[in-house]
Parts: C-alpha cells; sequence; structure tokens
C-alpha cells in the first residue's frame, strides 16, 4: 500500500527545521545558516515494518516568529505539524504553548510534534529540567548535527501517520 | 483553456499549465519547466501533491488557491515561484510566476537579518559558558585554599622541628631542600588562590593606617641580599615628601612590590634595579604614590607587552626561567583592585621598568605616634658580594652556632680555625674581612694571637683586619682587656643573631670608610 502524507515544519527561524530536513531526507549536515525563503518541499519515501510505504512530503517552511504570520496556505492539506524550537534559545519556545494552542485550534485534526533541537549543544539533564520548570512539553530532543534522535522521530511519526 | 493563454503565452517569467482531475498534465507551455505533457504533474515536484488532498477532501467546486514563495526544482535548476491552483468543474489550472530574483534580493535581506541574530547568540552563549566555568573553577580553587593549606603548614611545621634536631650535615642540606621547596609550594599556592580570589571577587581590601617605610624595611633586606648573591646592585630611593604614615591595604601594597620586584630580579643577571618611591601628587587627604622599578634585565618584547599580565603567561625568552607566570597577573590584578594603574617600557636585552600609581589616604590631623624603639640597624658595604670571615674557636657547639647564623645571613664565608696558631696560620695566607676571635683558646689565647697579628706584619690587610673577640663575661674589665690587646670590639656570649650580625656589619663598614 502506498500513502502520501504532508508534514510541515514550523518554528522560529534558526531552530534548525533545514538541518532536521537535511539530515533526514539526504543524511547531510552543515554549519553554515542559509536562510529558507517561503517553503522548499522534498518527499522521501519510507518503508515502515507493517509493509506500508509512506511517501512523507516535507514542508520545511521559513519559519516565523509568530505563528499566525505564517502563511495559511502552507499549512493547507497538512497531517502533520513538526513544531522546531532551539534548545539554546529561550526566545523560540518562550510562545510555544500559545502556539501549540493556536495550531490545534485551527487545525483540529492534524498531528502536533514538538521537537527540541541542538541537543548537542546542551547539558540533557539541565535542560529538561528546565524544560520542566517552563512548563515546555516536547516529544523529542534532536541533533542534527550528531543525528541524534532523527531518523527515530520521523520514522515513529511515520508510524503514527499510518494508523 | 482558460482565457489567460493568450496574454501571458508571451511572458518568459510565467508558465502555465492545465491538468486532469488525476493530475496529468494536458497542456503548457514549458515556459518555465520543461514537464512533457501526459506525464504525471505528481512526478514533476512533491510540491503539486498538495493537489491531491485538495480533490480527495472536498467535493469539488471552483477554488482558487495560492502560495507564494515555493521553491520548484528541475534537474539542478530551482526557481521560486509564487503559484496559483485554480480547480474549476472541468479542469486544473496552475499557474506558475517565476520570483527568483526578486526572491533572492530578499533573501540576501533576510539571511544578513537572521544571521546576525544566530550570531550575537550563539556568542553570548560562549561567554556564558567561559564565565561559568571561569567562576566555578575560581570557587573551586578559592575554597580549596584551606584544604591544601592545612597539609602543607604541617610539613613547614615539621620540617623546622626536625631541623632543630640534631642532623648529620647530609641531613642538614636534606632537610633545608624540603623546606626551601614547602615554601616555595606554599608560595605558589597562595598565588594561585589570590588570583582567583581576585577573580571570583572574594578579594576584601582591608585598609589600615602603617608607617610607609616599613613597607620598603622589608624589602630592603630581603633584596640586598639577592643582590649581593646575584652579583647585582640594587638602589631604594625613597621621596622624603611622603607622609610617615598613611592609609592603605599595607599587604597588597606589599604583594604587588614584592612580584614585581621578584620578577626583575629573576630577569636580571647583570646591572642594577632600581627601586624608586616618588609622590605624584596630594590632594586634602589624598596622595598617590608612584612605584618605579627599574632592571637592566633581559627585558620584554614589544608584541609581548600585552601578554605579560595575563595568567600562566610565559613570554618566548622567560621560559627558561623559574615561576608559574602568576606573579604579573596578580599584580595587574591586584592594581586593578587598589584603583591603580600599572605601566610597563621594556626594550629586549636593555631591561624593563614598571610605573605603578596606587592611591593612599592619609590623617591630615596625625602626623606621627610615639616611636617604638627600633632595633640596632646594620648595613654590610655594598663593595662586595660576600665577605670573608675567620672564626677562631675551639668549641664545636660555639662553631656550628656562629657558622650557621653568618652562613644562613648568605653574605659570608666563614672559615674556620680551632687554635691561635692555626689562626694566624690562615690569615696569613688569605686575607679576611673580619676575624671572630674566642679568647679562651689552649696554648696562644685569643689576646696573644690578636697582638701577633697586630704588631708583627707589614702588611696592612693583616695588621689592620677587624677582630672582635668572644667572652664569657660581659664585664667592664674583660671589655679593657679586649680594646687594649688591639680587638675593634667584642661580644659576651651567649649572644644573639642580630647582636653578632650588627657588630659584624658594624666593624667590617667602619674598616671600609676608614
Ligand atoms: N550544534 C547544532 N547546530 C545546529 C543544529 N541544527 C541546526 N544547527 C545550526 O543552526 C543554524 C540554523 O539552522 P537551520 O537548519 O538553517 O535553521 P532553520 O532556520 O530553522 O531552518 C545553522 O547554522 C545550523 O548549522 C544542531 O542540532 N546542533
Ligand atoms: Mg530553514
Amino acid at each position: 500500500m502506498k500513502l502520501s502524507k504532508k508534514v510541515v515544519l514550523l518554528g522560529h527561524f534558526g531552530v534548525g527545521k533545514t538541518s532536521l530536513f537535511r539530515r533526514f531526507i539526504d543524511d547531510a549536515f552543515s554549519e553554515d545558516y542559509k536562510v529558507t525563503l517561503g517553503v522548499q518541499i522534498k518527499k522521501k519515501v519510507i518503508q515502515l515494518p507493517s509493509g506500508i510505504e509512506l511517501s512523507m512530503v516535507i514542508w520545511d517552511t521559513e519559519g516565523h516568529q509568530e505563528i499566525e504570520n505564517t502563511r495559511k496556505s502552507y499549512l493547507l492539506g497538512s497531517h502533520a505539524f513538526i513544531y522546531v524550537f532551539d534548545l539554546t534559545r529561550k526566545d523560540t519556545y518562550i510562545n510555544l504553548n500559545a502556539d501549540i494552542a493556536y495550531l490545534k485550534q485551527h487545525h483540529p485534526k492534524v498531528h502536533i510534534r514538538i521537537i527540541g533541537n541542538k541537543l548537542d549543544k546542551v547539558s540533557e539533564r539541565e535542560i529538561k529540567k528546565e524544560l520542566k520548570q517552563e512548563s515546555i512539553p516536547f516529544d523529542c530532543l534532536t541533533s542534527a548535527k550528531t543525528n541524534k534522535n532523527v531518523s527515530t522521530f520521523f520514522n515513529e511519526l511515520a508510524e503514527e501517520l499510518t494508523k | 483553456m482558460t482565457g489567460l493563454e493568450g496574454k501571458l503565452h508571451f511572458n518568459q517569467k510565467i508558465q502555465f499549465i492545465t491538468l486532469s482531475f488525476d493530475g496529468v498534465i494536458i497542456d503548457t507551455d514549458n515556459n518555465l519547466f520543461s514537464w512533457p505533457k501526459n506525464t504525471s504533474i505528481y512526478d514533476a515536484h512533491p510540491f503539486f501533491e498538495i493537489i491531491k488532498g485538495f480533490l480527495e477532501n472536498d467535493a469539488i467546486t471552483q477554488n482558487e488557491y495560492s502560495f507564494p514563495c515555493i521553491h520548484i526544482e528541475e534537474d539542478n535548476l530551482e526557481r521560486i515561484c509564487d503559484v496559483s491552483i485554480k480547480i474549476d468543474l472541468k479542469e486544473i489550472v496552475v499557474l506558475l510566476f517565476d520570483y527568483t530574483q526578486k526572491y533572492n534580493e530578499l533573501n540576501q535581506i533576510a539571511q544578513q537579518k537572521n544571521e546576525s541574530i544566530l550570531k550575537s547568540r550563539e556568542l553570548q552563549l560562549k561567554n556564558e559558558y567561559l564565565l561559568e566555568k571561569e567562576n566555578f573553577k575560581n570557587n573551586f580553587i578559592a575554597n580549596i585554599n584551606h584544604e591544601i593549606r592545612t597539609p602543607l603548614t604541617g610539613i613547614i611545621g615539621f620540617t623546622e622541628v626536625l631541623e632543630k634536631t640534631k642532623l648529620s650535615f647530609e641531613q642538614e642540606e636534606l632537610v633545608r631542600i624540603i623546606k626551601r621547596e614547602s615554601n616555595h609550594l606554599g608560595s605558589l599556592i597562595e598565588d594561585m588562590v589570590d588570583i582567583s580570589k581576585i577573580e571570583a571577587g572574594q578579594l576584601n581590601i582591608i585598609n589600615e593606617r602603617f608607617l610607609f617605610l616599613d613597607i620598603v624595611k622589608g624589602f630592603k633586606e630581603t633584596y640586598n641580599r639577592i643582590a649581593e648573591e646575584k652579583g647585582i646592585d640594587f638602589e631604594i630611593i625613597v621621596d622624603p615628601n611622603i607622609q610617615e604614615y598613611i592609609i592603605g591595604d599595607k599587604t597588597r601594597v606589599h604583594q604587588i612590590l614584592n612580584n614585581v620586584l621578584n620578577n626583575a630580579f629573576k630577569f636580571t643577571d647583570e646591572g642594577k634595579i632600581t627601586f624608586s618611591i616618588t609622590k605624584n601628587y596630594q590632594r586634602t587627604n589624598k596622595v598617590s604614590i608612584n612605584f618605579k622599578i627599574t632592571d637592566t634585565g633581559i627585558g620584554i618584547l614589544n608584541k609581548d607587552l600585552d601578554e605579560i599580565f595575563k595568567r600562566f603567561t610565559r613570554v618566548e625568552h622567560a621560559k627558561n626561567r623559574p615561576g608559574t607566570g602568576l606573579g604579573l597577573a596578580i599584580v595587574k590584578n591586584l592594581v586593578d583592585t587598589l584603583h591603580g594603574e600599572i605601566k610597563l617600557i621594556s626594550e629586549p636585552d636593555k631591561g624593563s621598568t614598571f610605573s605603578i600609581n596606587l592611591p593612599f589616604q592619609f590623617d591630615i590631623l596625625k602626623t606621627s605616634i610615639p616611636k617604638i624603639k627600633k632595633k640596632k640597624k646594620y648595613k654590610l658595604p655594598s663593595t662586595k658580594k660576600k665577605f670573608k670571615i675567620l672564626l677562631v674557636d675551639d668549641e664545636e657547639v660555639n662553631q656550628y652556632l656562629v657558622m650557621k647564623i653568618l652562613i644562613n645571613h648568605g653574605s659570608f664565608y666563614v672559615d674556620v680555625a680551632i687554635s691561635g696558631e692555626q689562626a694566624i696560620n690562615y690569615i696569613e695566607k688569605r686575607f679576611y674581612d673580619l676575624v671572630l676571635m674566642d679568647l679562651k683558646l689552649g696554648v696562644m689565647d685569643g689576646y696573644k694571637a690578636t697582638h701577633i697579628i697586630r704588631n708583627h706584619y707589614g702588611d696592612k690587610q693583616i695588621a689592620d683586619v677587624p677582630i672582635i673577640g668572644f667572652t664569657a663575661k660581659a664585664t667592664e674589665i674583660e671589655r679593657e682587656k679586649c680594646l687594649k690587646s688591639g680587638m675593634d670590639d667584642f661580644i659576651s656570649k651567649p649572644f644573639e643573631q642580630e647582636d653578632l650580625l650588627q657588630k659584624i656589619a658594624k666593624n667590617i663598614q667602619k674598616k671600609t670608610t676608614v
């Protein structure tokens, strides 16, 4: 069986959306920051243990400071949103709860996943403590740089989307 | 076909595509991308899969969607397009507007803006990280200080006790080394603790009123000796206009100057070190004092001048000298803490001058407090590095004691004769700067030996050698007897170390000035 699902990467600029995207699609990483303008779209076919072939179409958006400013059309027809924040920059997760609430309200059927990225730059224990203190929820902490948890995350999401 | 076709056909920046409901390209002008007719648009680029969703979800009604700024690639070509998708009952029309150039211009602006934000955050993080590490380290060192010092105090203390027990010469030498090394370790630890305290902001400034010349006094003794050992000159010049009593952190001032002097002596093998202290200015109850330490040492390269005050800096040509490189970093930090300033002027192979300005206060009303009775001062002439002393004594304990005092002082070579005859024998062969003569000797006593020395030699170097007699009784008769036999002075046993040194210095001095 072949399925196609649209997944959109959201979150402030510079948090590593493009890096996660590149890591997942091409298994590559660059320290160089190159701004994403608008959206770039790539597809990866995931072979699931269940035999299902999932074609994941990932939209890597330019990011936003305020979720409302995300171009509405980019979100059309989505199956999942991945909200990425930067573990080293508090300003990228300070509004996370409000943003998630907004997304849930306007896209009730879409799966939402939250990723804290750049795990390689912080102490996992310390940051978990801090996120807990600040009541910041997350599904996964990743590093696009070291490839930590990246493919696991996308594969689990793929499983989830085929259910 | 849409009515748009005719108008847009010739615009190179726009491509139109008509699709069937299963995504097959029915018609296109290939202005931007060369996707062939009768192939699936879904294979052209994953962006177009969005259309599947539109068709799946809703019953097909007339609808128009527009997507700004979509990156669309074909082979190695990428265009950034605004895309409009129009679905009506008969067909699907896709319009691609190529705005690559416009978006690339925008891209540069966004790139600069975002980059600078990320960069500044990066720097901020780095600083925070370094600061945290630095603070942790400084606190650690400042706190562990006690833990290290306690056992070290034990080592030094017991070494001193051990030193006073009966030891063979070899053991004595070994104990001396242990003591020297432990003291060295101790001062290294002090340095480290100090610098970390300063940097952790734990250093308290304690201002007190003190006799200004006290600062200089200690240096005079310590460094005169080192200067003599190294064979260099050392001069201290103090401006007499400086208040007798001033207020400041005496300990820290001492530490600053001691470190700089130490440094000067370490790097100077010949020539002279001058330590001059002058008053810069005084206002109401404030006085600024300049301390200048000039040496004729190896100097410092211009390029290293800034480095020299950093921690653990050993500039290249200082590498073979002992030390941690902490000294000058402490100096700089302490001077800053005391709100002073330090300048260094240096030339390789010519020497260096450290100039330090420090602020002090003074009491306008009180001038001086009654003086504590000063110990008698002694000063050896600076003509020689070391003075040769002949000790004439047949008592082993006395020999040992006198030798120890003189050798420890560092300015003397000591020969020992155990009889009057032997003493004369030695004096004929070697010139001495002074003779310490015990009076109660075997065959030829001290008076007799002195008499011979004074009267039987034409050589003034022999005949006029200063002689100090050791007597057991401090009586006037004894004194008369000594002076009559031709001695210059006498000292009674038991004597105090300082008295012996003072008498020796006085008589050598007298001799050289005659
Ligand atoms: N150390 C580290 N740097 C990362 C990671 N992910 C992204 N970056 C860097 O963060 C910057 C922004 O990444 P990018 O993927 O362009 O962020 P986007 O704006 O969210 O797409 C780039 O310089 C990346 O190299 C990560 O996991 N670890
Ligand atoms: Mg990006």
